[in-house]
Formats: C-alpha cells, sequence, structure tokens
C-alpha cells in the first residue's frame, strides 16, 4: 500500500468518530438525562466511569505490551483500601487520603511486575490471578488493616475548597474528567519513545533485547504506570461505594473487568466505557428481566465473542466496513476494515481529536 | 596473535536441545574487521551459533570471548551494548508499525534513551528526537528504503523487509554484525544491492554472515566455516571451500552453489 493511500485513508471522516463524539455528548449530558439522579449517577454513570477506567490499564497493558493481566482490579481495590484506611482507621482528610491511595495502589502494581515480569502468557495470567487471591483472603482476614469482612466505612465524600465534592453531580463530572485524562495519558504515553518500545516488546521481545532494551525494565515500568491507572480508578471506586471491603477484590470483581474489557473491545482504550455501560445496566436491571443475571452477562460476552470479536468499539468499523461493502467492494475497503490502529501518528492524532472533543464538550 | 585484537574468540562452544546435539564444541576465532560466510545445510547449527553468540539461550558448555572480554552469562541486551547486532533469519520486525518507527526503535536500545517520555513524533519539535529522525533516514536510504519510510512493515515487500533488518542492526553502530541470511528469497537485483551494502560497510565492522548463495559468501567473505551436523568441519578461504573434496562429499555432488 502507498503512503498516501495510508494517509487518505486517516484523513476519512470515520463512522466511529462520529459514534464516539455522540458518546461523549451524551456522557456530558448523562446526569440531566435521567429520571432518577440518586440512583443513576452513582449506580450506572459513576460506576461506568471507575469499571471503564481500571478496565482501560489491562486494555493499555494488552495492547500496547501484550501482556493479559488480571491483578488490576486488585489493584484499584488495594488503591482503594489505601485510601479508606487514612479515612477510617486514621481518620485523615481525603485530600491526604487520596495521594497515598495512588501512591500505594502504584507501589503495589510496582511489587506484582516484579514477582509476575518473567512469566509469559498463560502463566502471567495465572500468577496475576493468583496474587489477587492472596490479596483477597488477606483483606477478608485481616481486623487490623481492613477490618475483614466488614471492612472499611464509612468513607464520605468532602468538599475540598470549591469543589463540592459531596454533591453527586460535581463528583460525577470529576470522576468523568479524570476518567477523559487518565485516557489522553495513555494515548500520550504510547506515542512518546517509550511507548514506541513497548509496542516493540509486544511484537518481538527477542528482537528488543538484540537492539540492546532491558526488556524486563521496560515490562516493569508499562506495568506501574497501568497501576496508576487503575488505581485512579479504584480511588473513584472508593468514594463512589462509600466503603470498601473484600468483594472488591474477589474474583467475580476482576472478572467484571475482563468482561467490561472484552465487551468494549480488548484492543481499544476507550471501548472500555462502551463494556462498563453495558455491565452496569445488565447489573442494575437484569434482575427485572431473570433471576440468573451472571447468565445473561455470560450470554452478551458471548454474542460479543461471536458477533463482534473486536468489541463494541469495533462495531463502527464493522458497520463502515459493510456500508462500504454494499456499495460495493474495492481494495480498499478491505484495507479499511481493519485499519493499523497503532502508529504513533495516528495515535497522537486520535489524542489530539479526544482534547479538541474534550474542549467541545466542555463548553456544553 | 594478539588477544586484543580478537572480535570472537568461541571456545569449546556447545548446546544441545534435550538428547539433540545442535552444536558440538565449537572452536572460532575472528579478526576484527575480518569478513567470515558461513555455510551449510539445514539444521547443520548454524542459527543455533548465533543464537548462543548473541545469547538468545544459554550454551550448554564451552566460552565466548567479545572483544576480547568474556560474555558468555552476560543477556542479550548487554551483549548489543558492546556492539554485537545480529538479524534474524525469519524476519521479527514490528509489524504493527511504519518502516521509519522500527528503525527508531532500533536507535533506541543502544545509543540514545528508548524509555524518553517525549512524544516519538517526526514532527516533534524536540532536538534529541529530530536528530533521531533524520539519522532514521539515513539508515534507510543506506539500505535504499528512502521512500518506504511511512510504509506500514506489513505492507513492505519480503525483500524490502530483509533490508529494513539491515537497516535496524545498523542501527546499532555494531562492532560485530551477524546477519542470518539476509538474501532468503532475494531477487537478482535485491542480491547484487545487498553485496554492494556489504562491500561498502566500514572496514572495522566485523562481519559474519550466514548466506546460501555462494557469489555472495565469495564476493563480500575472506574466509569461510563449513558447518554440518552441528560440527564445524572446514574453515578457509572461498577457494579453498569450493574445491574441498570433503564439502562435495557432504553435498553428494551437488553444485556448491546450491549449498545451504
Ligand atoms: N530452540 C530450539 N529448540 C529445539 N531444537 C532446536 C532449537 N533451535 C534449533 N534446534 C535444532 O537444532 C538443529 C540446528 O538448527 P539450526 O541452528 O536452526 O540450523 P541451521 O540454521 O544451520 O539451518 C536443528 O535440528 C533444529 O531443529
Ligand atoms: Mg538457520
Amino acid at each position: 500500500m502507498s503512503t498516501d493511500q495510508t494517509t487518505s485513508m486517516r484523513r476519512k471522516p470515520r463512522l466511529g468518530a462520529v459514534l464516539w463524539l455522540a458518546f461523549l455528548i451524551f456522557a456530558f449530558a448523562f446526569p440531566y438525562l435521567v429520571d432518577r439522579p440518586k440512583f443513576w449517577i452513582p449506580n450506572i454513570g459513576i460506576k461506568s466511569i471507575w469499571l471503564g477506567v481500571v478496565a482501560m490499564s489491562l486494555v493499555f497493558l494488552n495492547r500496547y505490551v501484550g501482556l493479559l493481566s488480571l491483578a488490576q482490579m486488585t489493584i484499584a481495590g488495594i488503591s482503594a483500601y489505601g485510601a479508606g484506611f487514612v479515612i477510617v482507621k486514621m481518620d485523615g482528610p481525603i485530600m491526604m487520603a487520596i495521594p497515598i491511595g495512588l501512591l500505594v495502589g502504584t507501589l503495589a502494581g510496582f511489587l506484582i511486575a516484579l514477582v509476575a515480569v518473567r512469566t509469559k502468557a498463560i502463566y502471567f495470567l495465572m500468577i496475576t490471578l493468583a496474587i489477587g487471591q492472596v490479596v483477597y483472603s488477606f483483606a477478608s482476614q485481616s481486623i487490623e488493616v481492613t477490618n475483614a469482612r466488614r471492612g472499611l466505612a464509612p468513607i464520605k465524600r468532602e468538599d475540598v475548597g470549591f469543589m463540592h465534592f459531596t454533591e453527586l453531580h460535581i463528583f460525577y463530572y470529576v470522576a468523568l474528567i479524570v476518567a477523559i485524562g487518565c485516557y489522553v495519558l495513555c494515548r500520550y504515553i504510547a506515542a512518546t519513545s517509550f511507548g514506541l518500545a513497548l509496542q516493540g516488546i509486544k511484537d518481538s521481545p527477542e528482537r528488543m533485547s538484540a537492539l540492546g532494551y532491558n526488556v524486563n525494565r521496560y515490562r516493569i515500568a508499562a506495568m506501574t504506570f497501568s497501576s496508576f491507572i487503575a488505581s485512579v480508578g479504584g480511588i473513584i471506586m472508593v468514594f463512589d461505594r462509600a466503603q470498601v471491603d473484600p468483594d472488591v477484590v474477589a474474583l467475580p470483581a476482576t472478572l467484571d473487568i475482563l468482561i467490561v474489557a472484552v465487551v468494549g473491545g480488548i484492543g481499544s482504550l476507550s471501548g472500555v466505557f462502551f463494556g462498563a455501560l453495558v455491565l452496569t445496566l445488565l447489573d442494575n436491571f437484569s434482575q427485572n428481566l431473570t433471576e440468573r443475571y451472571m447468565t445473561l452477562t455470560g450470554l452478551v460476552f458471548i454474542a460479543v465473542l461471536l458477533f463482534a470479536p473486536a468489541g463494541l468499539a469495533g462495531i463502527g468499523k464493522q458497520l463502515s466496513a459493510l456500508f462500504a461493502r454494499l456499495k460495493g467492494p474495492t481494495i480498499q475497503d478491505a484495507a479499511e476494515a481493519d485499519p493499523p490502529q497503532t502508529s504513533p501518528a495516528a495515535t497522537a492524532e486520535d489524542a489530539q481529536e479526544t482534547q479538541d472533543e474534550l474542549s467541545k464538550g466542555s463548553q456544553r | 596473535m594478539r588477544q586484543s585484537s580478537l572480535a570472537l574468540n568461541v571456545t569449546g562452544l556447545s548446546k544441545s536441545f534435550g538428547g539433540l546435539h545442535a552444536m558440538k564444541s565449537m572452536d572460532l576465532q575472528i579478526q576484527d574487521g575480518e569478513r567470515i560466510s558461513m555455510i551449510g545445510t539445514n539444521g547443520a547449527g548454524k542459527s543455533t551459533f548465533f543464537n548462543l553468540l548473541a545469547g538468545v539461550f544459554p550454551a550448554t558448555t564451552g566460552r565466548i570471548e567479545l572483544f576480547g572480554e568474556d560474555v558468555t552469562t552476560l543477556s542479550t541486551a548487554k551483549r548489543a551494548k558492546k556492539g554485537l547486532a545480529r538479524t534474524f533469519q525469519t524476519s521479527s520486525l514490528f509489524e504493527q508499525l511504519t518502516a521509519a518507527e522500527n528503525v527508531f526503535i532500533a536507535l533506541g536500545g543502544v545509543e540514545f534513551n528508548g524509555a524518553s517520555l517525549r512524544l516519538a513524533l517526526p514532527s516533534s519539535k524536540n532536538i534529541l528526537v529530530e536528530n533521531r529522525w533524520s539519522r532514521v533516514e539515513r539508515l534507510l536510504e543506506r539500505v535504499a528504503l528512502g521512500d518506504q519510510g511511512s510504509t506500514m512493515v506489513a505492507n513492505l515487500s519480503h525483500g524490502e523487509q530483509r533490508q529494513l533488518e539491515l537497516a535496524m542492526a545498523l542501527a546499532l553502530q555494531p562492532k560485530l554484525l551477524m546477519l542470518d541470511e539476509p538474501a532468503a528469497g532475494f531477487s537478482p537485483a535485491e542480491r547484487a544491492h545487498l553485496v554492494k551494502i556489504l562491500r561498502e560497510l566500514p572496514q572495522e565492522i566485523t562481519l559474519l554472515l550466514i548466506e546460501h548463495d555462494m557469489d555472495i559468501a565469495l564476493a563480500t567473505a575472506n574466509r569461510v566455516v563449513v558447518m554440518h551436523d552441528g560440527e564445524k568441519i572446514l574453515e578457509g578461504s572461498p577457494q579453498e571451500v569450493r574445491s574441498s573434496a570433503r564439502v562435495r562429499e557432504i553435498y553428494l555432488g551437488g553444485s556448491l552453489d546450491d549449498v545451504a
């Protein structure tokens, strides 16, 4: 394929971009669209945001480093426990609880990385899962640190200066902007020299060592960064739930993150928010339809794997490809069905797009 | 022979995969700036030898000295930093990135700080990043890929991918360059071009080449090493190897041009 063909492919207004803009506008209008804000904002809105942020940390590792980590919810939980400990056990202010939570979560992620980094593929997955189980059993047994099964509660939001966190709307918008910030940060990191090296490691670790890169050190750095993102999700979670108990680091919570990532599209950093929305909606409303919430979630999961393997984020592309095919197939359309997305040029462009969309969104 | 003038000194090197002795007690000395070709039938252990030198897997026995320094237990990355660059027999490029990005990454391992958190865009205003991109351009031109920089690797032809491999190895500014069948699948024109590139390499670069094509081996090497069954069976000038009865016997009298 020639170079100008690649650029012309990128310039074309994509159905996907339009869908994203619509979703972003929807996200900003959300608190005013729902009939019972006291239910919708925390249970659907903010929960989708933190599920999405934690899942984004998983997708970052998978897309740019080629690692599938099941410890991301565990790390988020540790950061939530860190913040909860400061507030409940030390009676500290939330402006102290938040940075300590982030620090504890990121540090935990770094230590997990040290243990897990030497393993590969299925072993990496198993070891991150096993570490999660260790953390769970500690959380549910330690009276002094985690209050065992009862958990740490209450964790109330406080107003900080002019930020009225006690106000549900304010909390929602802060969480939304933080989540978008996490997204932009991930895209930025991916477009740096460091991010390029990570993508090289994903494609061919052997070659990266032959080029003089210390592959493990890069993997540890990437896992530590993604732990920071997961910790941000954990902080939003702890204030959304107003408490932290062993359930947040239990296996079902870990599986939720995996489902969100896969339903959103495991290669898409922003698709996770679609996935998270689907999961929270199912979680809250499937009881009305069926007693078997897990069965329904499982069926949705399977349907996505079968019919939209690139997840909901890939559906825009699938539709464009379908339209193009109806109009008559060309070679270029075939190429567009899966445009390579990891070029840093595209990455930065998209990050810029997001920033533009973001500023447009906040003006509304 | 002074120890310090040896680029490579391999003694008693062996490697077993389970019961398979892929390399049996190999000895090889290469002087600084020498051009060596290694030939041998498929499965002779040539790629295994490269992998041992590069540190992809540990040696079962033996010792590897690189520029007078024992590197037998050093990691691959550390050996690369000592001036060892290699290409792979099967292409292992970064498929989802462009040709230029591949070389950009190659420049980051040894010489520049690959961990930099500055945007790695060609339009970047940072002097270090700019400098690195202009070096990418020069390296691509050197292997005749000057106009392919923004092409995704997956869209490059086979020949172009092999040329890109070479550019990435050269990006390390190696003192010892090891190429594993760089001309495999090349057209005659591409072969001629490769020979030209190899001949134009600075004299101080030591070259160790695994090559199918006897013409390329002859045109670029001052010494040929013949491998068979994990052993070195002959070492000599290209003319000596061509006329060796032992080599002919192993290849069943087939034309030496077919020797892999
Ligand atoms: N990683 C490995 N694991 C097991 N066997 C291997 C491995 N690498 C090479 N071999 C075996 O070692 C022998 C030599 O292979 P190789 O060095 O690739 O030969 P050549 O490059 O000369 O064609 C072959 O029998 C091959 O199957
Ligand atoms: Mg080989």
